[in-house]
């Protein structure tokens, strides 16, 4: 299967220079290359801390500013549970639900992607002379 | 000045202003003409309404058809917010679009949204349904322009709203009869005659669960600007109708927490990012329709406030969905990811228009969506099955946080690089965008912003959304959903995009009635076969038996006893006496 079907797990396209070298800088938006640090590896894989801190921090504040209509069900902390409870649910079933509801594309024998104009879509590309500056 | 136009066009509905130029726009041929009738008539629908609005409620253009009195023009406090953000929605659009040179689609879209803003301001079912069913037909054309693939959906499309006018025309005809032919259009309630059938119309185009699919089958199949378009006339409309006819109807609570849930599933799995804010959309109106269910005060502002917030971050979503198609080609979460390095501007916008429907604090749907979880948790004190709704809400605003709030953004502009290096997008669009995704930010600033809106709602507010218990209780549900989606993705347990067909209720007519159809087809073809060859035997069988008995060869013609035809005759005169006498009797 190829790797666009699947998800990639490596951040850098093989078909592109690095975003390092000045090719690959030259195809970068002028507005994005000081937040290039967002595609490393590193960065997605402790981007984790950013909720745990927030939650941590919102949990101990729960504590000082009470609900004012409290739900049957609400304890410390209730809302932090219900939230990673239920995102958990949706993200878990993925798998199964696709089991079971997914077909081949094309499956109903119509067409699924607007047509969208070459000439448009040649127009959108870029390459490196016309961001090079 | 104010006055001298309300002398002029004090009874004129000002969604005639708009079809007019959309009509217009058919017979001219110049791209900028077009586009600056576009562009200005929901700017001079707005100022109509403005200027119209001096009173509580504006009654005019009333019309005398034959017995029926039709009332075309109703503004009052609940049809002003909808006629209001229909046109901004209107001028935003006219921005995004600005690139395109289509006169179907400029024409098109006009005559759709001018449709819409009539139907809104109608005072009675039948204007009601005759714009119902023009947004309809003008609107299935921008469905059309999305090439060949969109045909069949632009059918169906048109196949479920016909049908919902129908439907609304039968309720409203016998809710008329019923009313000695008043046929006003204020609450109607479910024991009025014709009411089931008025609710079942409006909740085809309202997406209720089963009768949904049209959304998710049309919307992404459109053109780039018309899924924009469509996203903001045809299901609110749909709300409209209903906070108008049915507000307190308690089946709508169960209704509105089942929709709010369904589409959670769907989206999760949906590769293409077009369907998966379409199914965003459905969970979206679901909150609105528990709101008009519960149907207190502060439901109904959170409603009418949930409507201008969700035109708004709902056509940022999709605006930044269409400039990534515009620019690659595909809005496939499979084939994206990586896209802040060529369109940061547009990431900036969408991540905004995420926050919004996440319900982020300082972002739009913090303060609308939460006035409606608030009237379902005031509501619910006492009723375990109203307390059940309130956790179906509380799910589905974190499934909200999973295909809005995170799966559209990190697919398309962060996840693993895709590999394009596009164009930022046009400059139009991008106008569009940074307005809507101001006005995201300027609906729940905390000085002047949120009152704003608040002044727009049809009821006094006394809800205020920056309490220290609000905000901490919602950071707490989407820090946690945003832990959940970093911690699985971490463990791997995160399902990557794929590329399928995900089946949905309309496999039922698309597949199976389909199937059915045919295979009744080939039967009825092989019944005709068989019942002509049983006729071609039964017929030549009868030809050649008459032809043995009377042809000059036949039985007949041969010498016979005389007494066999005073036999016959004697036969024939009885059975003909027996009839007269039975006859006669």
């Amino acid at each position: 299967m190829p790797d666009n079907q699947t998800g990639h797990h490596s951040d850098h396209h093989p078909d592109r220079p690095s975003d390092s070298s000045p090719e690959g800088l030259a195809l970068i938006h002028p507005y994005a290359r000081p937040f290039l640090f967002l595609g490393k590896e590193s960065v997605k894989r402790n981007f984790i801390w950013l909720p745990v801190i927030g939650l941590i921090a919102m949990v101990i504040l729960g504590y000082f500013f009470p609900p004012k209509h409290p739900a049957p069900w609400d304890f410390f902390g209730s809302w932090a549970v219900i939230g990673f409870a239920a995102y958990s649910v949706v993200v878990l079933s993925a798998n199964p639900l696709f089991k079971l509801l997914g077909r081949e594309e094309g499956y109903y024998g119509e067409g699924e992607v607007p047509v969208i104009d070459p000439a448009i879509l040649a127009e959108g590309k870029i390459d490196a002379e016309i961001n090079d500056d | 000045m104010t006055d001298l136009l309300n002398a002029l066009m004090g009874n004129f509905n000002p969604g005639f202003i708009i079809i007019l130029a959309g009509v217009l726009c058919t017979l001219t041929a110049s791209h900028q003409i077009r586009k600056a009738l576009v562009l200005l008539a929901p700017i001079a629908a707005g100022i109509l309404i403005s200027v119209q609005f001096n009173a509580p409620e504006v009654i005019g253009g009333i019309w005398h058809v034959g017995p029926l009195k039709l009332t075309t023009l109703r503004i009052d406090s609940l049809a002003i917010v909808w006629g209001y953000i229909f046109c901004l929605a209107g001028v935003l659009n006219a921005i995004f679009g600005l690139h395109e040179k289509c006169k179907i689609t400029d024409s098109s879209a006009l005559i759709y949204m001018g449709a819409a803003v009539a139907a809104v301001f109608a005072g009675d079912l039948i204007t009601l349904f005759v714009f119902w069913e023009l947004t309809a037909i003008s609107s299935v054309f921008l469905i059309w322009k999305g090439g060949e693939g969109a045909f069949a959906a632009g059918i169906r499309y048109l196949a479920y709203h016909v049908l919902s006018g129908v439907l609304l025309l039968g309720g409203a005809v016998l809710y008329g009869h019923a009313n000695g032919g008043d046929y006003s259009f204020n609450y109607i309630g479910l024991d009025a005659p014709g009411a089931w059938l008025i609710l079942l119309g409006m909740g085809i185009k309202v997406g209720f669960p089963f009768l949904h699919n049209w959304i998710q089958d049309a919307y992404p199949k459109a053109t780039v600007t018309g899924t924009v378009i469509l996203s903001v006339f045809t299901t609110k409309l749909a709300l409209y109708a209903l906070a108008r006819g049915f507000p307190g109807t308690e089946l709508l609570i169960y209704i509105g927490a089942v929709m709010t849930c369904f589409p959670v599933f769907f989206a999760v799995i949906e590769n293409d990012l077009r369907k998966v804010l379409a199914y965003s959309l459905n969970n979206q109106l679901g909150f609105m329709v528990c709101g008009i269910g519960i149907g207190s005060q502060l439901a109904m502002n959170g409603v009418a406030g949930q409507v201008i917030a969700h035109v708004i971050f709902k056509s940022l979503l999709f605006m930044s969905m269409g400039a990534v198609l515009h620019r690659v080609g595909t809005a496939k979460a499979s084939e994206l990811g990586g896209l802040f390095r060529s369109m940061p501007i547009t990431a900036v916008f969408c991540l905004i228009g995420a926050g919004s429907i996440a319900a982020f604090p300082l972002l739009a749907g913090f303060v609308t969506k939460s006035m409606i979880i608030s009237s379902a948790i005031e509501h619910a004190h006492g009723s375990p099955v109203m307390w059940a709704v309130v956790m179906m809400l509380l799910f589905a605003s974190a499934g909200v946080m999973e295909h809005s709030g995170i799966k559209v953004p990190h697919f398309t502009f962060f996840s693993h690089d895709g590999g394009h290096r596009v164009k930022e997008a046009p400059w139009n669009m991008l106008v569009a965008m940074g307005l809507a995704a101001a006005l995201c930010i300027f609906m729940a600033f905390p000085f002047g912003g949120y009152q704003f809106l608040y002044s727009l709602l049809p009821y006094e507010v006394d809800y205020h959304p920056y309490t220290g218990d609000h905000i901490v209780f919602q950071l707490q549900l989407l820090f946690a959903a945003m832990f959940a989606f970093a911690f699985l993705k971490r463990k791997g347990l995160y399902p990557d995009e794929r590329r399928a067909e995900i089946l949905d209720f309309d496999w039922t007519h698309r597949k199976l009635g389909r199937s059915l159809a045919g295979w009744m087809n080939a039967m009825w073809a092989r019944l005709g076969a068989n019942a002509a060859h049983v006729r071609d035997i039964a017929v030549d069988g009868a030809g050649a038996r008459l032809h043995r008995m009377f042809s000059p060869a036949g039985a007949f013609s041969d010498a016979s006893p005389s007494g066999l035809p005073v036999l016959l005759t004697a036969i024939m005169l009885v059975f003909a006496i027996i009839v007269t006498f039975v006859a006669g009797a």
